[in-house]
């Protein structure tokens, strides 16, 4: 055919009508119902999936609507915010991430868009019958903005069959001092003789991240204090850096960084390593990724940091906010309320998910005993839930993504410091570190006027448009 | 946005038109004419373009948080930026990957032209595809195949460095700092070699065939030929692809931010947009974020303005 | 020494001695040995991802590209990743197959192609055929915009998309790029090309303005429709920031987005991911295949100029 503009703008023009009328065909198909009365939006389709059914229930009993929107967890970040920002619509529900609460709380605290639910949890008993710690993570000044979904509390996961072969008797395990000891004469070895390890004793990401901060919390360390302020630039935090840093590097090292996803399912596998942080969430990830280790699996709680301190910490968390936009909060509230804290539903849900729920009723429920075939039949829930006590606290911040991401610098320079100069002069240089990202955030902090406002020092006023 | 790395035009040597010398009876017709011809231009760039830098202006002079709440601070921002270090951090690795692209990828893609250029073949089309490919999937996901090829131990970049000099398969890429930049080089050299192949292939088709044939028969040999020959008629659009290609380069995001899942470890792959996207989407602070976005601006004009004026006098000597 | 040190090597020491033999040989060879290998590095990853889509997931990492044949099989090999891609799934908004996503993606990019190409070719025409008051300024203002990255401008623009009332619809991803200044300036400078005498011929024969434009300038500048078009599509066809926040309805979706969907914060189905890809270069590897004769001459009768 011979259209004067070349072939170019013809098959693109074909393209777009058969792809528009495809899509347009499809849309008619799709004419969707009534609005709905509430829309819940949350960035993990696992909890979708489980939510399903008590939704349906939910509509039911109270003749209502309401849609589940699944987005992924950085658009719906920035998609709250802008529209949040502007005074666009948004979901009446939102299921937001750990640390994530700080962006939204950055303004004066009338500002915040999320429904203060403070006075409805104490008025309720929530206060009472939901572990408490689990609240600081959704608080800002003391106002509670979110519900918290979870407990994750962390075990060690690691391969049975192979530390039953080296004779490592894993309830001797309990310090983590006599952990790498262990680590470093029983289980770390070169077998093929090629001068690189091919067993670790444990799997530790070697920019520390995610595992550093938890057992910094175990150790009883915290990023902020109650009074907002940074609060890790002290001892602890010094003592878990170097402990971790002779963990993942140098010549002693019992730690390979296995990574995510196909790379950790390879690496369990394979017994590349021995032991795995594991919370609550990971359970399931580990048998949907790696079925074949069935029944050579098996779970124990942390090694303390010493005798007798506590065994476990957290790792991670979702939250449930309402926005102030929420069509119906009184609706809202219900439904969350019998997603979050209904005592049966949580026990239904456990077998689904095998996250632990921060109900404390919802832990007597039979499914929390019922024993686990991939972790040698072991009572999972039951194990979980037995730690729950100890599961630290954590407070949010408006500045926590920038904090954690301090942390992990000064870490970095921690462990640059460390290949080249060794154990000299490396304390003074961690706690030199330390302060200096610590003072550079409270530098950053003490910018934002708004933050100051609550001091009554600073006059306030609606600017703009 | 995702963008294949466009030429963003900025040769200036053409921007005389010629006159028409149209007849007087048009006049008025001709008057309104090229205003409606861009009539969508302006359209889109007023609603699109013009009112939100308006908007992101007055941001940049203030403090923000959430609808309605902003308190002039004046020239606060920017005087944080330019303190930050974070934000110095930023300048260093995105000039660090845009010299580079400049003294690593635009070579490459040059002699990849040189090479695809001379002589006839069916198998020129091959090649031409395979060197291009990369940019039929994108940055994210050209950052997403690299993260898995980038993997310690079982990744296949890992592998083959291994095969081929018996150490890296441990290397972590990604997630040690001194790696990170030249992590991200290797990736986007993978991505853009093939695009900018296609600006200098173009280039060389202005090169005459008569003058090549005479100079190999003169006896100039490859290099005189080049030299001679072939760099007069090339001038023009390298240094069209060296601003283009810093343009793009101080531009660089998503490569890095999906690569990296962030910024890397002690923000080893954080770019100035990086920067700025964090400061605007993470810590939610518009008006720092809108601060960048001008420091940016004028740094890249500052280059772009500093490579045409420096083209300028090459083109005078050429 | 392994097999492939040894490869290289004897690659190497051949151009010596065919350069001492014949120079011309030597070039010719070192020609051909150069690109052969750039075309293997560069296709290298594309052969990884072929053979890790066809990898069942438990061992996308156990061999570099395809297990051994003694260990080929149904559990190493198969279709799983592409029958879950393919499966329709459900969603809030009811079944959704993979193939409205392709259609999707097929939708938005063509259209953007094609309306920005009809704007930037008539923003192009007025900028090289018309002296007009502002001319100089309206390009220098072009050229300065190109210099502000995207990026500085996406919170406000999302105010405005919500204030037309433009959320989840595609208009708010079409228009935005219904006509680039990118766009404009290629065509004016292939447009600077056609004879004034045609121009005045048109008139003379009394064509509207318009329609020398369409019909008389137009086909005169097929290639650098053809390279302007593949350079459109394949932005577009990749994006992924604007889709990811503008569109909200799962249907609505464009392959980009869904495909990162598979690497989550919790599942990580790479092997899916990998598959997907594998489908998604497709189109644009079509489209680059036709279209790359024009895409060359296009660019040098375009932004290529001396």
């Amino acid at each position: 055919m011979n259209f004067p503009y070349g072939q170019a703008p013809l098959a693109i023009l074909i393209l777009a009508l058969i792809a528009g009328a495809v899509v347009g065909y499809d849309a008619l198909l799709r004419q969707s119902g009534p609005q709905p009365d509430l829309v819940f939006a949350t960035f993990v389709k696992e909890h979708a999936d489980a939510y399903v059914p008590v939704i349906e229930q939910f509509e039911k009993d109270h003749d209502v609507r309401i849609q589940i929107q699944v987005v992924e967890q950085r658009a719906l970040q920035s998609r709250l915010q802008a529209a949040l920002q502007v005074g666009a619509d948004v979901p009446d529900m939102v299921e937001l991430m750990y640390d994530t609460l700080g962006v939204f709380t950055k303004g004066p605290i009338e500002e915040v868009r999320f429904v203060d639910l403070t006075k409805r949890v104490n008025d309720t008993g929530l206060i009472d019958n939901v572990v408490t710690s689990r609240f600081g993570k959704w608080t800002d000044r003391g106002h509670i903005f979110a519900l918290p979904h979870d407990l994750h509390p962390v075990m060690l996961a690691y391969r049975r069959d192979l530390v039953e072969e080296l004779g490592i008797d894993v309830d001797k395990l309990t310090t983590w001092d006599e952990f790498a000891r262990v680590g470093r004469e029983v289980a770390t070895k070169d077998l093929n003789g090629d001068g690189v390890p091919d067993r670790y004793m444990i799997n530790l990401p070697i920019q520390g991240g995610d595992a550093l901060r938890l057992l910094l919390l175990q150790r009883g360390g915290q990023l902020f204090d109650e009074q907002g302020d940074i609060a890790f630039d002290d001892e602890r935090t010094v003592e878990v850096f170097l402990w971790y840093l002779k963990q993942v590097q140098g010549q002693d090292r019992i730690a390979f960084d296995a990574g995510w996803g196909q790379n950790l399912a390879r690496s369990m596998l394979d017994g590349l390593c021995l032991f795995y942080m594991c919370p609550d969430w990971r359970t399931r990830q580990f048998q949907m990724d790696v079925p074949q280790l069935e029944g050579k699996m098996a779970l124990m709680p942390l090694p303390a940091w010493e005798e007798g301190g506590s065994r476990t910490s957290t790792w991670g968390g979702t939250g449930l906010a309402i926005t102030e936009q929420c069509k119906d909060v009184e609706l809202a509230w219900e439904l969350a309320m019998h997603l979050y804290f209904n005592r049966k539903e949580q026990g239904r849900r456990f077998e689904q998910t095998q996250i632990i729920s921060p109900l404390r009723s919802a832990w007597n429920e039979p499914s929390f005993d019922k024993p686990n075939p991939y972790f040698s039949d072991q009572r999972i829930g039951r194990m979980y839930a037995d730690l729950a006590p100890q599961v630290p606290e954590e407070q949010s911040n408006a500045y926590m993504k920038m904090a954690v991401n301090r942390l992990s610098e000064a870490f970095a320079n921690v462990s640059l410091y460390h290949r080249e100069h060794g154990e000299v002069g490396l304390r003074e240089y961690t706690e030199k570190e330390i302060k200096r990202v610590a003072d550079r955030t409270r530098e950053v902090m003490a910018r934002n006027i708004f933050l100051q406002v609550d001091t009554g020092e600073s006059d306030q006023e609606g600017g703009g448009s | 946005m995702s963008q294949v790395q466009t030429p963003q035009a900025v040769a200036s040597g053409v921007l005389a038109a010629k006159p028409s010398a149209g007849a007087r009876r048009y006049k008025f017709r001709k008057a309104i004419t090229p205003y409606s011809f861009l009539l969508p231009y302006f359209l889109v760039t007023f609603v699109f373009f013009l009112y939100p830098l308006l908007y992101a202006t007055i941001l940049s002079f203030h403090m923000t948080s959430g609808p309605g709440v902003r308190r002039f601070v004046g020239l606060d921002n920017f005087a944080f930026v330019l303190a930050d270090p974070d934000f110095h951090r930023a300048l260093y690795n995105t000039a660090f990957f845009a010299v580079c692209s400049l003294l690593i990828q635009l070579p490459l893609s040059f002699g990849l032209a040189m090479l695809l250029n001379s002589g006839k073949s069916r198998l020129k089309g091959f090649f031409r595809l395979a060197i291009f490919a990369p940019n039929l999937v994108g940055q994210v996901f050209v950052a997403i195949l690299f993260t898995m090829l980038f993997t310690p131990r079982y990744g296949l970049f890992n592998r083959i460095v291994h095969i081929l000099t018996g150490f890296g398969l441990e290397q972590r890429w990604l997630t040690d700092p001194r790696w990170v930049m030249p992590a991200v080089v290797i990736a986007a050299l993978w991505l853009y070699v093939g695009f900018n192949m296609i600006y200098f292939l173009a280039a060389l088709q202005n090169v005459s065939r008569d003058l090549v044939e005479a100079a190999w028969i003169d006896g100039a040999g490859p290099w005189g030929v080049f030299w001679n020959v072939t760099r007069p008629a090339v001038t023009p659009v390298a240094t069209f692809v060296v601003v283009v290609s810093s343009i793009g380069s101080f531009q660089l995001f998503e490569l890095p931010y999906v690569l990296l899942q962030g910024y890397g470890p002690k923000n080893s792959g954080l770019t100035i947009v990086g920067y700025l996207y964090s400061n605007a989407f993470e810590n939610g602070d518009l008006g720092t974020a809108a601060a960048v976005g001008w420091l940016l601006t004028l740094i890249i004009l500052t280059i772009s303005l500093i490579q045409i004026k420096l083209s300028g006098t090459m083109e005078n000597d050429g | 020494m392994n097999a492939l040190q040894i490869v290289l090597l004897i690659i190497a020491t051949v151009f010596p001695i065919m350069w001492l033999v014949r120079r011309k040989w030597g070039w010719t060879y070192a020609r051909w040995a150069g690109l052969i290998l750039a075309a293997i590095i560069m296709t290298l990853p594309f052969v990884w991802l072929f053979c890790a889509a066809f990898k069942d997931k438990t061992v996308l990492n156990e061999y570099m590209f395809l297990p051994s044949i003694d260990r080929l099989s149904p559990e190493t090999v198969n279709l799983d990743n592409f029958i879950e891609l393919f499966s329709a799934k459900q969603t809030v908004s009811g079944k959704v197959s993979f193939w409205r996503y392709f259609a999707n993606s097929l939708f938005l990019a063509s259209t953007t192609t094609f309306i920005s190409m009809v704007f930037c070719s008539m923003g192009g025409y007025a900028l090289a055929k018309y002296r007009f008051r502002g001319r100089h300024a309206i390009l220098g203002f072009m050229l300065a915009s190109l210099t502000i990255p995207g990026v500085v401008l996406l919170a406000p623009n999302f105010e405005i998309i919500y204030q037309l009332g433009w959320m989840d619809k595609y208009r708010a991803l079409i228009v935005p790029g219904a006509a680039s200044a990118f766009g404009i300036f290629l065509f004016r400078q292939a447009l600077l090309n056609v004879p004034a005498d045609l121009i005045e011929a048109g008139r003379i024969d009394g064509c509207s303005e318009f329609r020398i434009y369409l019909q008389l300038a137009m086909p005169l500048v097929r290639p650098m429709t053809g390279a302007f078009c593949l350079i459109t599509f394949l932005a577009q066809w990749n994006s992924f920031l604007a889709p990811n926040i503008f569109l909200q309805s799962q249907e609505k979706l464009t392959l980009p987005v869904v495909l990162n969907q598979y690497i989550g914060e919790y599942a990580q189905q790479y092997g899916v991911f990998l598959a997907g890809t594998l489908v998604a270069i497709i189109p644009p590897a079509i489209l680059f295949l036709a279209l790359q004769r024009e895409f060359i001459s296009g660019l040098t009768s375009g932004a290529v100029k001396q």
